[in-house]
């Protein structure tokens, strides 16, 4: 772990036994967090992640080590996380009784901000998140996504310092996952908002993330900036290949693909591969093919 | 980028009361029902077997479902309401914005206390007809009637975070309602009831909201209001006290 004087929060030995089971659901995960720094929390369904964060913002109580905000425990002051993080849970049918506008405009003035400040945020929110067509709407009555977004607009109500997001564009259509990832990075180089976020979307995440931390059965499979990290696979390639699926290539053998979909393989390869691969495939049973460097999501699916 | 101080008590509590409010959205029919249907057939149930017994039995009827509905629906309203909020993932909400617990225990209360009001008139008037008991409501009604119903607020909230699942936190809730009304003289005289029954029932805080409002509805005033409204305000500081201390919104 490094040592980064300036963290917001310092995770340190963190383990987390649930009552009745034998496994932990984290297992001694240490790291730092620094100010204004985009935080992403990668990992396989059930490794511990959501864990992970409900103890980072004090709503659930580690077995073992401690979380500190700001150089204190966050259990020591029941409003040291309130004051300074804006949290996104996973489950999005929070504010039923609600409308959207409400939601955000109390959300706000429950954050410390006056009244006319809460109704200017409100409007604010409104705007950078779309949501002004379904303003009068009661959260109860919206779909998966607007709920999401909803959620995402009252976390960042009242403009706290840093934002801890729980996989925050689940159900979203693409373009809307690309604009809330535009929306952080802005968000995060006009303010200095620390963000941390939990997800699967590797491939979109990779464009904000600054440093990243996989999970793996409960433990910190892996931690640092995705370049540093990328260059343990830098020998490795992504070769994608697009044929009919009724006329597969064929591969040397030893390689093995890994499928996609129909149609749609991807195939890993060494550096030192490469030219023996391309030269052994019938390019003329290739719809098409790309060559790329490894990614974020191959670093994912490598440490898990 | 600034970091705000949470706001003042008040405002958090009126910010608080007019979310839980917001609930009528969706709960009105149910707090209709449970709030004016289930204690009329309570009184007329229980009035058609007092009848013969004379005025102070029917009195007992009309003034015990008026608190099996303030007290016990309402402790019963907010355990179903917390452990909603819990399960919904609401709580965590909540928990992760700069306000106090047991201000928004008493928020959800009052919100739930306006709500119920409407059937509390309808109870008491359809009751009193029903029961055909002559009506001397007096002003301190005002100040008792939401006494009666605040005592075991903060015990709802707690027993509905406290348990698993809502269905768990309902089941210890109607077993507190019913060992609470069984003690003590609130849905019968004190006469019929053995010695030790109506000594029991001095530990109940039914029994001194049906003492308090059987004297502001029916009349007439005594000196046991004060001790009945003290004991029942004594209930209720304890009750947010230990909200306050022992309820922690964090998961284990």
């Amino acid at each position: 772990m490094t040592d980064r004087s300036s963290s917001v929060f310092s995770v340190s030995s963190l383990t987390k036994l649930y009552p009745g089971t034998n496994t932990p659901a984290n297992d001694g995960i240490s790291f730092n967090v620094v100010e204004g720094e985009i935080f992403g929390l990668l990992g396989d369904n059930g490794a511990g992640k959501s864990t992970l964060v409900k103890q980072m913002v004090n709503l659930l109580q580690p077995t073992r080590g401690t979380v500190k905000l700001y150089g204190r425990p966050v259990q020591e002051d029941p409003l040291l996380v309130p004051r300074h993080v804006g949290y996104m849970p996973q489950a999005a049918r929070t504010l039923n009784s609600l409308t959207v506008s409400e939601a955000l405009y109390f959300t706000s003035h429950l954050r410390g901000c006056n009244r006319r400040e809460a109704s200017r945020e409100r409007e604010r929110l409104l705007q950078l998140w779309d949501l002004h067509a379904i303003r009068t709407a009661q959260c109860s009555r919206l779909s998966g996504g607007q709920q999401r977004l909803l959620q995402l607009a009252a976390a960042m109500a009242g403009q706290p310092p840093i934002l801890i997001l729980d996989e925050p564009t689940n159900e979203l259509a693409p373009q809307r996952r690309r604009h809330v990832w535009q929306t952080l990075r802005a968000e995060n180089r006009e303010k200095g908002t620390t963000i941390i976020f939990i997800t699967h979307d590797a491939i979109e995440a990779e464009k904000i993330i600054q440093q990243v931390g996989i999970l793996h059965k409960g433990r910190l499979a892996a931690l640092g900036k995705p370049s540093t990290l990328k260059k343990r696979l830098s020998r490795e390639l992504r070769l994608e290949l697009r044929f009919q699926p009724e006329s597969p290539p064929n591969l040397p053998i030893g390689l093995r693909p890994q499928k996609l979909a129909k149609g749609h393989w991807l195939v890993r390869l060494d550096q030192n591969q490469v030219d023996a691969t391309l030269s052994a495939i019938d390019l003329a049973r290739i719809d098409d093919f790309q060559l790329s460097s490894a990614t974020l999501e191959d670093l994912y699916l490598h440490y898990t | 980028m600034k970091t705000r101080l949470p706001l003042p008590l008040h405002l958090q509590f009126w910010d608080l009361f007019l979310i839980e409010l917001s609930n009528w959205r969706w709960g009105w029919r149910n707090l209709a029902l449970t709030g004016t249907v289930l204690p009329m057939f309570g009184i007329l149930l229980l009035g058609s077997f007092a009848r013969e017994l004379g005025a102070s039995a029917l009195s007992f009827v009309l003034v015990g479902n008026l608190v099996m509905a303030l007290l016990f629906e309402h402790m019963g309203k907010l355990i179903s309401h917390f452990a909603y909020l819990k399960t919904a993932g609401s709580l965590d909400y909540f928990a992760t914005l700069p306000i106090r617990k047991a201000v928004l225990i008493l928020a959800a209360s009052s919100a739930f206390f306006i709500l119920f009001l409407p059937s509390l008139f309808v109870v008491l008037l359809g009751g009193a007809w029903l029961l055909r008991l002559e009506l001397h409501v007096h002003q301190l009604a005002l100040i008792v009637i939401p006494l009666c119903a605040l005592p075991l607020a903060g015990i709802g909230a707690l027993i509905g975070v406290s348990f698993r699942t809502p269905e768990e936190a309902s089941a210890v809730g109607r077993l507190l309602t019913i060992l609470m009304l069984t003690i003590g003289p609130v849905l019968i005289p004190p006469e019929r009831l053995p010695d030790w029954l109506v000594w029991l029932g001095f530990l109940s805080p039914a029994t001194y909201a049906a003492s308090a409002l059987r004297q502001v509805i029916l009349g007439p005033l005594s000196f046991r209001l004060l001790l009945d409204t003290t004991v029942l305000s004594g209930c209720i500081l304890i009750g947010f006290w230990m909200v306050d201390r022992k309820m922690d919104w964090r998961g284990n």
